[in-house]
């Protein structure tokens, strides 16, 4: 039985900012939050000035200021690349106390430009601490980046299962497939970029050494993203010109935040955050009709699908290897073509929630420039985000009306 | 002596029993006097039982591989060592402790194992700071 909170709120739109990938012309974070937050608020009808809540990954102030908006709901929630779904989960909660009506999640990252902008507008204070546990105990060791890190658990998961980086890399080329049916993707095609176009096992394989066992196509992009979606009531909801997704469920949960204390190397919290996820839904994995799952490494996502249920501990890789995973597969997966070849700025979850609202609304061949071919049938989908080294995980059901 | 080009911590008050254990080649750990436990890194509180008396342990400098890495692109002093092995190492006495793992063939992957068995060491890095480094046995 669905717990008291599913489909107490639902996502009522969803917008990206007007370039995303590798702009030619530089952005800063604050346009490409701007542009997508107008974007929503014109797809949806709902003006700025309704908007109270403001859901953000650590500066939610600044935006409210810069929309001249006095939101009652101020959330900064900003733990790596899953805080956007739990963003979703507090906004759920908050619309069904009746704290709020209107809740913005909103996402803008120049992760990409901040090349070009020497480090400057990307809305995140510069530096560290020298005695946080990471300085004192990680990186004297020369690690640095998030490749460096997620390498140590495909090891363990290599050993302790008997998998290969090629298993692993089936999601590469899956994932690359959906891309190809994605203008937006970065790597959609040779047009889009140099490297773009379809790949294989082998290109995946033969890809520069990044941290072994994992080469260059095993990890995501770095690209400029703003996103930005709307949260309301079912009152409200139902009075919209853009069609309802449904918060069936929402979950979330960290096993640490440094790695040096993930207790198991082949495991994250997405098994309890998907569990709390599933139980508000009254769902299980086998209903789910589509996935959007968090693949900032090819590992992150094999490893997610196992923790959610989808496929059996150390056999998550084969729901790409076998064909389920593709276009037209039984359960197709990441289908804006992932972090790995459509767009991640650093944070992904936005991306995430976006093309899960467009998939679920049925206006997934609706995008900035119309191509067909994206659009599936599922009417449910599993979205989990992962924050920080494989730490935090963020998980949500939602369902289509 | 040969100058240390690495990224040298600045050690933390919280901590200090372990850097003045390293300067003299002792592998100082905090305990849980109530609890018995050890954990790694250095708390206030124990994470295990969350009693606040913590003391120090010199442990055994034994440990074994729990999963590893080879990095080929790293930044600053570093960079100039590429390809080199990190690891995670599981103490004898209980939790893990990250490193750069010696004695082992960087271009050799496949011959290194979890739950191999190393052995810490520490390199001087500064008059006020050793490092612990891990050496396959």
């Amino acid at each position: 039985m669905p717990g008291e909170l599913s489909k107490a709120a639902a996502i009522v739109g969803a917008a990206e900012a007007n370039e995303i990938g590798y702009p030619e012309d530089m952005k800063t974070a604050i346009r490409l939050h701007i542009e997508a937050i107008k974007n929503v608020s014109d797809q949806t009808g709902i003006p700025i000035s309704m908007i109270d809540g403001v859901f953000g990954a650590g500066w939610s102030s600044q935006i409210a200021e810069h929309l001249g908006i006095h939101p009652a709901y101020i959330d900064t929630t900003a733990v790596g690349g899953c805080s956007f779904e739990m963003h979703v989960h507090h906004a759920l909660a908050a619309i069904h106390a009746g704290i709020i009506n209107v809740a913005l999640v909103t996402h803008g990252e120049n992760g990409w430009s901040q090349r070009a902008t020497k480090g400057r507008g990307t809305g995140r204070p510069q530096g560290g601490d020298k005695w946080s546990p990471d300085a004192l105990w990680s990186s004297p060791y020369g690690i640095s980046g998030a490749p460096s890190n997620y390498s140590h658990a495909m090891t363990r998961h290599n050993q302790i299962y008997g998998t290969t980086p090629d298993d692993f890399a089936h999601i590469a080329v899956v994932t690359r497939e959906w891309a190809g049916l994605n203008p937006r993707a970065v790597m959609h095609s040779k047009e889009t970029h140099p490297n773009g176009g379809p790949i294989t096992v082998e290109d995946v394989a033969k890809s520069r050494l990044i941290a072994w066992p994992l080469t260059l196509l095993h990890i995501c992009l770095v690209t400029d993203y703003g996103g930005a979606i709307l949260i309301t009531n079912p009152e409200i909801a139902r009075s919209l010109k853009t069609k309802p997704v449904w918060i069936a469920g929402a979950g979330e949960n960290m096993s640490h935040s440094n790695m040096l204390e993930m207790e198991d190397f082949t495991a994250t919290s997405a098994a309890a955050s998907g569990a709390a996820a599933y139980k508000m839904a009254g769902m299980g994995p086998e209903d789910m009709e589509m996935a959007m799952i968090y693949d900032s490494f090819t590992l992150t996502a094999g490893l997610t699908a196992e923790m959610l249920g989808l496929a059996p501990r150390g056999e998550g890789f084969t729901l790409w290897k076998n064909g389920d995973a593709r276009p037209g597969g039984r359960l197709p997966i990441n289908t804006n073509g992932g972090g790995l070849s459509f767009n991640h700025s650093g944070m992904y979850g936005m991306q995430l929630l976006v093309e899960a609202y467009r998939q679920l609304s049925g206006t997934a061949e609706d995008g900035v420039n119309g191509i067909k071919g994206k659009q599936t049938s599922a009417r449910s989908c599993v979205v989990n985000g992962t924050g920080g080294s494989l730490s935090t995980t963020g998980t949500l059901v939602l369902t289509a009306d | 002596m040969a100058e240390y080009t690495k990224p040298i911590p600045e050690p933390d008050p919280d901590s200090a029993p372990f850097w003045e254990g390293a300067k003299e080649g002792k592998l100082m750990l905090p305990r849980c006097v109530k609890c018995n436990r050890v954990h790694w890194y250095p708390r206030l509180i124990c994470p295990h039982c969350h009693s606040m008396d913590i003391e120090w342990i010199e442990g055994s400098g034994e440990g074994w591989i729990h999963t590893f890495a080879v990095q080929h692109r790293a930044f600053g002093g570093w960079a100039e060592e590429t390809p080199f092995v990190t690891a995670y190492i599981d103490l004898k006495e209980g939790d893990r402790m990250f490193t750069v793992l010696r004695g082992v063939d960087p271009n050799k992957p496949e011959e290194i194992k979890c739950g191999a068995p190393v052995k810490v060491e520490f390199e001087k890095a500064s008059d006020d700071v050793s490092i612990a480094f891990w050496r396959a046995v």
